[in-house]
């Protein structure tokens, strides 16, 4: 073996490195080849800084800047100033894009001033007349928030805020529609009373520019008589009373007029920082929530009149002893909380874990800042454990979670995703990857964040219970690109020493994401461009072979300087085994998301086995004896024709012609011969005639009765005593009717 | 939204434990006097037997009628009821559900009472599309003032008011209703054909909108053989059947030969059916969910509270104010 590649073997298996076959890559800025295009962020279109729209009319709560201006651009930039237009907008996008990375904060519209004010310096009066057009045509304003540390915080508080309001509103709205109902049962039951029918009071009703025209004692006096027998139950006034006090007191949204209130309790807030602090304000508060939803549930019911003192006492007695479901706490205020993976104490990790598993609609913000900091346990692993990254794929395991993962770069597309979990019934975990460990490395979080996701160390994904009952419906993994393979593969093109355009496929795997950290550079060496030899493969390549004895060949990433100058640098093993590791469990992600799924795999495989014997034996078969496997399978198809199921007869009873009955179901309750003889002729549950007794009556009611039918379906039949006058006659008039 | 949305949550349960159940007695108030063979006794039953199935509360239950044979449904119904002035009961049963729309409220009405007097009530009732259930009894008779012609009356009727018998030809109920804009369900059933009456009357409860039913009904009184023809003659009832219409059972088949399948959302074809003459069809001609109801379109979820009443009243009772000087300047 070469003495150059010995040197990398070496390193490989041991991370030790020659220096005077390979460089250190400390301080030589180098950075993943694919990140070559994005050194500078503020040049490039994207969907960051997003606008946190201030009053959303619909479910866009959050805005693209570039989307904005698109379709600003759409409705501005028209005939033949469009382009003047669009140039001058894409100049100031650029341009607020660079004031927010720089760190400024605002508003859209104070920012847009500040950005024009800037471009305005200098240019010509154009500039000022296309960016008040597109101004013009933008009608949202709100904060602005670039993919930083902060953002998705900021982001989900805000969509969590938007949904709250509109939860408030349409309680409160209830809320007063109880009161107000409530309050007229007690206003209906005052006018009926001997107060409310007194002098005085119909004096006051009527108002002052009658009051000498009626005699209200005598009014009085003559509405007094007619007061209700059934007196308003005193139980019910003072049940109504209490239901309106606990109305009047809730604190669990404010009311719309807080001012008009005074001395109304405050209502309780529902944002915290700690796991421990919601839960426990939650339970301080079980006991107020019950008392109010089952407030709510009593006043629905005495508002239409329903409720029943012996039907309803005792079970709402026992109202929410068992707890509440989920539909029951649906209208009230969801719990937000926010915390840091990283300042994630062990106690605070179980409160955590308690609440995504207690059903309640808790939603939890879980910010994750590094995913590549070293193990807690010090074997040199990367903490792939519990503190991080691997929470969301925990939370699914708990079924009953609404769970999104994504890197913070990915937010914006997940947008209605994120709401989704909002307003879902229970328990929601949004576990977000912000890239702000990258600043270290000098990279920007929005580049580490969108690394983290392509290389799946950080795949997004989301898991919904409330969209079906499988996980083909709960589960999404297509927000990944190339979600079929093991990495995605990018084209990368570049110039080689003869100045020849070079294009090739690059695989951009976890190595390559963990190569752009400062903190791994021990794991990594350039090989300088005079020992590059076809001993070094690329990762995904290194990963798919199977190692037996000493390795001939080493992975080997692709990154640039800060000149973008290629270089190759070599990867030792450690950093391979943790590849290895995330691309298993990417595969099992994979599986939940249908992709490769080796159950379905498994099947189609033993089906394909069992179709190719079938078909193996046929043609056999068909082989042997050619006319007599076409009788037997013609003898098959027939046997196996189905019989024709007969369609579904209703049977009449068989009648007699010497039996009297009537064709009930025909009868239109005209009340003919019910009034003949109603013993003999009586109806049934559906008002339909029937002969209730035949023996009630005559045989000449029969047949008076079957005359006299509108619709001629009583049948008298024959008589039943021999002896009855005139039967001859009677016998011939029920000849038609038999 | 709700991760079990299609459970239902114990408060839920609980409101419902008060649901109750009816028998058809439960909506039996009194003794009908109308004569023995009369076809209101025969929608009496349907509609008695809709109130029970659907379990329809008596005090959530409006019938409001005008004024005839008909209009008496009221007094018959252990329900609420309006027994209003000469046809106007549309106009009042759109005030009840204009106010309490969550009313359920059934309309009565007789052929005079509806076509003649209450035409104008008639035509734009069905333009607002209110959710009612309205049936037209037509007798084709003034029966309870013994025995006028109405419009529906056929052409030759003798009666008191005409008696050289009548010279116009009858109105058809159901082409005027099927012209008028907005319509939405339009039926006709016969009182002798209980099992499509009941059906109808259910279909047209079950449609959002004002459903629309004439029932052809005896008189026993004033007319006994008008309707011989077609009731001794099956084959004369032409039944409409469909998918999304009524479906016919195998005794009714039987009995009902001549039937054709109808689609109830083609009204061209309902409007050439309705305007036949030789066969009665009885089935649903139109049904259209989509158009919108009048009390939908104005829905106000503003709470009625006293101050809104106030402001309200005082507003437009200070139109009428006359204000010295300085109160005017004052108010503006």
């Amino acid at each position: 073996m070469e003495a150059d590649t010995q040197a990398h073997v070496a390193f490989f298996l041991t991370g030790r490195r020659q220096s005077e076959l390979l460089d250190a890559v400390d301080g030589l800025d180098l950075r993943p080849a694919l990140f070559a295009g994005y050194r500078e962020l503020s040049q490039l279109r994207y969907d960051y800084p997003v606008v946190l729209v201030a009053k959303p009319s619909d479910e866009h709560f959050v805005q693209s800047l570039s989307g904005l201006m698109d379709a600003a651009l759409a409705a501005a930039a028209r005939g033949s100033e469009a382009e003047r237009i669009r140039k001058h907008a894409m100049r100031l996008e650029q341009e607020i894009r660079a004031l927010v990375a720089a760190g400024a904060s605002g508003s859209l519209s104070a920012i847009w001033d500040k950005a024009a004010s800037r471009l305005a310096k200098g240019a010509d009066k154009s500039m000022t007349d296309s960016l008040r057009r597109v101004r013009a045509a933008i009608k949202i304003d709100g904060e602005l928030a670039d993919c930083d540390a902060a953002m998705p915080a900021r982001l989900l508080r805000h969509a969590w805020s938007e949904v709250q309001k509109q939860k408030a509103e349409a309680f409160r709205k209830d809320l007063d529609r109880l009161v107000l109902k409530l309050s007229d049962i007690l206003k209906a039951d005052f006018e009926r009373s001997e107060a409310g029918r007194s002098a005085k009071h119909l004096k006051a009703s009527v108002g002052s520019g009658y009051n000498d025209t009626f005699d209200f004692d005598a009014m009085s006096r003559l509405l007094a008589k007619s007061l209700p027998k059934d007196a308003f139950p005193e139980i019910r006034r003072k049940r109504i009373r209490e239901l309106l006090a606990v109305l009047g007191a809730q604190q669990f949204y404010p009311s719309a007029d807080a001012t008009a209130k005074k001395g109304t309790a405050k209502p309780y807030t529902f944002f915290f920082d700690s796991c421990s602090d919601a839960l426990a304000a939650f339970r301080e508060r079980m006991p107020r929530l019950t008392e109010l939803a089952r407030a709510i549930a009593i006043a629905e019911l005495e508002i239409d009149g329903q409720y029943s003192e012996a039907k309803h006492g005792a079970l709402f007695e026992q109202f929410g002893a068992n707890g509440l479901d989920p539909q029951d706490l649906a209208p009230f205020p969801d719990y937000l909380v926010c915390v840091n993976a990283g300042r994630l104490r062990a106690d605070e990790h179980a409160q955590l874990m308690e609440i995504l598993s207690s059903g309640l609609p808790i939603k939890v913000m879980l910010q994750i800042d590094d995913i590549l900091e070293e193990a807690s346990v010090g074997d040199g692993n990367l903490s792939s454990g519990t503190r991080s990254r691997q929470i969301a794929n925990m939370a699914i395991g708990l079924n009953e979670v609404y769970v999104l993962q994504s890197a913070s770069s990915n937010l914006f597309r997940f947008r209605e995703r994120m709401l989704r979990g909002l307003t879902y019934g229970g328990p929601a975990l949004f576990s977000v990857f912000t890239g702000a460990s990258a600043e270290a490395s000098g990279l920007p979080p929005y580049l580490m964040s969108a690394a983290a996701m392509e290389s799946r160390a950080f795949p997004a994904f989301t898991y919904d219970p409330s969209a079906g009952t499988n996980w083909a419906s709960r589960f999404y993994l297509e927000a990944n690109s190339q979600v079929e393979l093991d990495w995605p593969i990018q084209g990368f093109s570049y110039e080689d020493e003869s100045h020849q355009r070079v294009s090739e496929d690059l695989a951009f795997t976890l190595v390559d994401f963990v190569a752009s950290d400062h903190r791994y550079a021990r794991h990594l060496a350039r090989v300088p461009r005079e020992k590059w030899n076809g001993s070094m493969i690329p990762v995904d390549e290194s990963l798919t072979r199977e190692r037996k004895g000493l390795p001939d060949k080493v992975p080997s990433v692709m990154m640039v300087d800060a000149n973008n100058v290629l270089q190759k640098v070599i990867v030792d093993e450690r950093l391979i085994r943790e590849a290895r590791r995330c691309r298993e469990m990417w595969h099992s992600l994979q599986e939940l998301g249908g992709v490769h799924n080796s159950h379905a795999e498994k099947l189609l495989a033993r089906e394909r086995k069992a179709w190719e014997e079938r078909m193996q034996k046929e043609a056999e078969a068909h082989a042997a004896a050619p006319v007599s496997a076409a009788v037997a399978s013609a003898e098959r198809s027939t046997s196996a024709t189905p019989v024709a199921a007969s369609a579904p007869v209703e049977e009449e009873p068989q009648r007699s012609p010497d039996e009297a009955y009537i064709e009930t179901p025909r009868c239109s309750t005209c009340n003919e011969c019910t009034t003949i003889n109603s013993k003999m002729f009586g109806y049934d549950g559906n008002k339909q005639a029937y002969i209730a007794d035949i023996n009630a009556g005559t045989y000449a009611q029969l047949v008076e009765a079957a005359e006299s039918c509108q619709v001629s379906i009583i049948h008298p039949g024959k008589p039943r005593n021999p002896n009855e006058p005139g039967l001859e006659e009677l016998l011939k008039r029920a000849e038609p009717f038999l | 939204m709700n991760m079990m949305s299609d459970t239902m949550s114990a408060t839920a349960c609980l409101l419902q434990m008060a649901d109750e159940h009816f028998e058809l007695e439960d909506y039996q108030s009194g003794v009908p006097r109308w004569c023995t063979g009369c076809g209101d006794n025969a929608i009496l039953a349907a509609v008695q037997r809709l109130c029970r199935d659907e379990a329809l509360r008596p005090e959530k239950t409006v019938f409001v009628s005008g004024i005839g044979c008909s209009s008496r449904f009221p007094h018959y119904m252990k329900t609420y009821g309006f027994h209003g002035i000469h046809g106007r009961a549309l106009p009042v049963a759109e005030g009840v559900k204009m106010a309490r729309p969550d009313l359920t409220v059934f309309v009565n009405t007789g052929d005079g009472d509806c076509t003649s007097i209450g035409a104008a009530h008639w035509i734009h009732a069905i333009r607002y599309n209110m959710n009612l259930t309205v049936f037209l009894h037509d007798n084709q008779i003034y029966g309870l003032t013994k025995k006028q012609a109405s419009p529906t009356s056929p052409i030759g009727t003798r009666s008191n008011t005409t008696p050289r018998g009548s010279y116009l030809e009858a109105l058809n109920p159901l082409t005027v209703t099927l012209g008028v804009q907005n319509v939405s369900f339009v039926a006709q059933a016969a009182d002798w054909i209980p099992e499509v009456l009941f059906d109808i009357v259910k279909a047209a409860y079950h449609h959002k909108g004002l459903s629309f039913v004439r029932i052809i009904q005896r008189c026993p009184e004033w007319l006994p053989k008008a309707l011989d023809p077609w009731m001794h003659d099956p084959n004369k009832v032409q039944l409409l059947h469909h998918d999304d219409g009524l479906q016919l059972s195998t005794g009714l088949s039987r009995v009902y030969k001549n039937q054709l399948e109808h689609d109830p959302m083609n009204i061209d074809r309902a409007r050439e059916i309705a305007s036949g003459h030789e066969t009665i069809p009885v089935g649903i001609l139109y049904r259209n969910p989509a158009v919108p109801c009048y009390e939908d379109l104005r829905y106000s979820d503003k709470l009625r509270t006293p101050d809104l009443t106030r402001a309200g009243l005082n507003a437009e009772l200070d139109k009428y104010t006359v204000w010295p000087q300085e109160a005017k300047e004052k108010v503006a």
